[in-house]
């Protein structure tokens, strides 16, 4: 287990392109962190600078109190499990997972007790002798995961492990990345842009955009709490619905919208009356009955909850677009008017981006 | 046994018989220096009354076979198949019979040319050929017996097993 400290970590390529912005970071020692973000946002480059794969530009690296920023990925003591398992197609599950540790010179006796202790661990003792090709993507990656746990290493890193497996067996191997950290207590740093497994696996979230760091938090935080509009935008399924809004007189306005504040959102708002902000709304939020109507264009009903489609009032502009996810089965059809409120609201400032909070809160 | 030699059973499920294939390999590898070095006469090309001869054929088609039979022990040996460790005792076995028929006869025999008697094969020559032969042998003899011993060491090792999980 480890401690891993990243302070003012900068990535600039060759050609001057600067992918990753004063990043900082303390993992504690046992904890999962997920980095999420779209495709280009930094995330992985930032792995593999703590991984040694690529030079750090700017910054410090700090692995249990030692600097590391210059020191060989090899040296590292760190374990990387890729997207594209990256198992040697000609060996046996056994010799993948036995590998690094021959190489290392390792004594046979030992290695072949880690190798049984991991596969153990992963359900893969009866894969021992068979060939990757003869798995199935799940069971290749645990193999992946399984050659990380042999070496028993500080920090294990995973660079979007689970993208290449259907949705049904990215479930289970989840579940198994979850239960593998409970059981091993080992300090990982996982990369995903699927906010679903960030917010499943993780301790602590870091949430990442063009390079930046946009919040770092528990899953809750970051779905209860954004920090910005680009968090609550990328946070949370369906995403949460913005609408422009004018703070009048104890009210949110705009041409299709007129809905009270109550007197705590009152208070929040108060150095912005009769300024322009951004609402949003999680479609979860939204509830049956109120003063808001939405124009239904589709409704589809997924069992416990239907998703409801449609525009404010009786706007067809994109920006008055609303989703709710209602509870129970509805049937509305392409026209109907449903009539919702919204029970929790988010407020973001219209220039900056970011959360309107009470002062004092972070 | 102590947990040192179970550990060491242990691993055969998981890990091949490269001792013995290689063995194996190696053999064909003296085979191949041996048939390169045996039908190089000490009296140049002047020896063809004595070399080509039919007997020329089934060395050349005992080679063939032998390599081909050495090749597929090896891979048999590997993955721990005792039949195949049996085939690589009798093609060691015929190795050594080898010495005592084509090397044996060239060196012993002799030619004559514009009056001169030559040996067909000279001592040193003869010496190498049978070394080649000999470690060939060796190899084949050596390959066959540890991975009977292995093959032996695996099946009791996952019979008791069997027997533990019952």
């Amino acid at each position: 287990m480890a401690q891993l400290s990243l302070q003012h970590i900068d990535k600039i390529y060759d050609n001057n392109v600067q992918a990753v912005f004063d990043f900082n970071l303390d993992v504690k020692d046992g904890e999962f962190i997920v980095l999420v973000g779209p495709s280009g946002c930094g995330k992985s480059t930032t792995l593999r600078m703590i991984a040694g794969l690529e030079d750090i530009s700017n910054g410090k690296l700090i692995l249990d109190g030692k600097d590391i920023t210059s020191t060989p990925a090899k040296d590292r003591d760190m374990a990387m499990v890729f997207q594209n398992y990256a198992l040697y197609g000609h060996m046996t599950i056994y010799e993948n997972m036995a590998f690094s540790l021959t190489l290392r010179k390792e004594n046979p006796n030992v290695i072949h007790k880690k190798v049984l202790a991991a596969a153990e661990i992963l359900g893969l003792t009866e894969q021992l002798n068979k060939k990757p090709s003869q798995l199935s993507g799940g069971q290749r990656q645990r193999v992946a995961m399984g050659r990380s746990i042999v070496r028993n290493p500080k920090l294990f890193l995973f660079d979007e492990p689970l993208s290449n497996l259907d949705a049904k067996l990215r479930g289970a191997t989840r579940r198994e990345i979850l239960l593998l950290h409970k059981r091993l207590g080992a300090t990982m740093l996982y990369v995903t842009h699927d906010q679903t497994e960030a917010l499943t696996l993780a301790d602590r979230i870091v949430c990442m955009s063009m390079g930046h760091v946009q919040q770092v938090g528990t899953p809750l935080e970051l779905y209860d709490s954004p920090a910005n509009l680009f968090v609550a935008s990328f946070i949370g399924l369906p995403p949460m619905n913005f609408f422009d809004v004018k703070v009048e007189k104890g009210f949110l306005v705009n041409s299709q919208l007129h809905t009270a504040l109550s007197p705590e959102e009152k208070d929040l708002l108060k150095a912005y009356e009769g300024k322009q902000i951004t609402l949003g709304v999680r479609p979860e939020n939204i509830v049956e009955g109120g003063d808001v109507s939405i124009k239904v264009f589709s409704n589809e009903n997924l069992g416990m909850n239907t998703l409801v489609h449609g525009h404010l009032g009786d706007s067809k502009s994109a920006s008055d677009k609303i989703t709710a996810k209602l509870r129970g089965w509805c049937n509305y059809k392409e026209g109907d008017i449903a009539s919702v409120s919204f029970n929790r609201k988010h407020f973001f400032d219209k220039d900056t981006t970011n959360a309107i909070r009470k002062e004092g809160q972070p | 046994m102590n947990e040192e030699q179970f550990i060491r059973r242990d691993r055969m499920r998981f890990t091949k018989n490269t001792l013995s294939s290689t063995l194996a390999i190696l053999a064909i590898v003296f085979d191949v220096f041996y048939f390169i070095n045996i039908y190089k006469s000490d009296v140049g090309h002047n020896v063809g009354n004595f070399y080509y001869q039919i007997r020329i054929g089934a060395s050349i088609i005992y080679n063939l076979v032998f390599m081909l039979a050495a090749f597929l022990s090896s891979e048999g040996v590997k993955n721990y198949k005792k039949e195949y460790c049996y085939i690589l005792l009798v093609i060691g076995v015929i190795q050594i019979v080898r010495i005592f028929i084509l090397p044996a006869q060239a060196a012993a025999a002799e030619i004559t040319i514009g009056g001169t008697v030559y040996k067909v094969m000279e001592r040193a020559q003869h010496i190498r050929v049978v070394l080649y032969l000999l470690v060939s042998a060796a190899c084949c003899l050596a390959g066959g017996v540890i991975g009977i011993k292995r093959c032996n060491e695996l099946s009791a090792h996952l019979a008791s097993l069997q027997e533990s999980k019952a």
